[in-house]
């Protein structure tokens, strides 16, 4: 593939908003899959991208326990080779509910080629994921 | 979406049959987490889950059933899961929970 999905040989960039509420993570499921499809993930991968988003939003979520009125970001950008996506969210400091277990954040490290998890400054936090076109 | 769970107890057995259909994430683990736990105050006895139309299970769901596992256990019970589809069968396999729970079946090769 040397275009992007759309034919523009610039990057694509979709971005979606949600509220911090566990009822849209099956939202950014969604349209993580079919950005994936779109760009001509195979299957395995396809659900190896919507997994990891939804770790990703859940590990947010679970940040933000007591701030159900706040927003997070997914941006999607559609390289030729790969599909970079960055996830954000404002950290609420008084949340003590994170992922304790560690799945979440080990299951993205598994299915995604890179992963990133940085405090931009202290009242956000953002996980950058890489996958690969094979 | 959501999701379904249905069960059975089979006397001549002594065991749960349960099967759960859709989706299991943070939105709703804690309901699953729930349902389990209903069953084995009911009977306590070894539940045999079949996943053949579980479509997606996150890791807040692996940690319901990780959290009713440790129930059973007590007992001296076990959850065995079969008909796995191959992405739930990865997540098993990639936070090393079939090593933890009884898979059976599973079409992850």
């Amino acid at each position: 593939m040397t275009k992007s999905a759309s034919g523009s040989n610039n990057d694509d960039i979709i971005e979606l908003g949600l509220p911090v509420n566990p009822a849209y993570v099956s939202a950014a499921r969604l349209t993580a899959s079919s950005i994936a499809n779109r760009m001509g993930f195979n299957i395995e991968d396809i659900e190896d991208i919507k997994a990891a988003v939804s770790e990703a939003c859940t590990y947010l979520i679970k940040q933000n326990s007591q701030n159900r009125q706040s927003m997070f970001q997914i941006k999607f950008i559609l390289k030729n080779k790969f599909l970079e996506i960055f996830i954000s969210a404002k950290k609420d400091p008084s949340s003590t509910d994170s992922d304790e277990d560690g799945l979440g954040i080990l299951m993205i490290e598994a299915l995604m080629d890179d992963v990133d998890l940085t405090t931009p400054d202290d009242t956000s936090i953002q996980i950058i994921m890489h996958k690969k076109l094979r | 979406m959501d999701f379904k769970l249905n069960s059975l107890y089979d006397n001549t057995k002594n065991i749960w049959n349960i099967t759960i259909e859709g989706e299991i994430d943070i939105y709703n683990s804690s309901l699953l987490k729930e349902k389990l736990n209903a069953l084995i105050q009911e009977h306590k006895t070894d539940l045999h889950i079949n996943c053949d139309k579980l479509e997606y299970i996150d890791s807040t769901g692996l940690g319901s059933l990780v959290s009713v596992l440790k129930k059973v256990k007590q007992y001296n019970g076990n959850i065995s899961l079969c008909q796995l589809k191959p992405n739930v069968a990865k997540v098993f396999k990639i936070t090393e929970l079939n090593k933890v729970f009884v898979i059976e079946g599973a079409n992850n090769d």
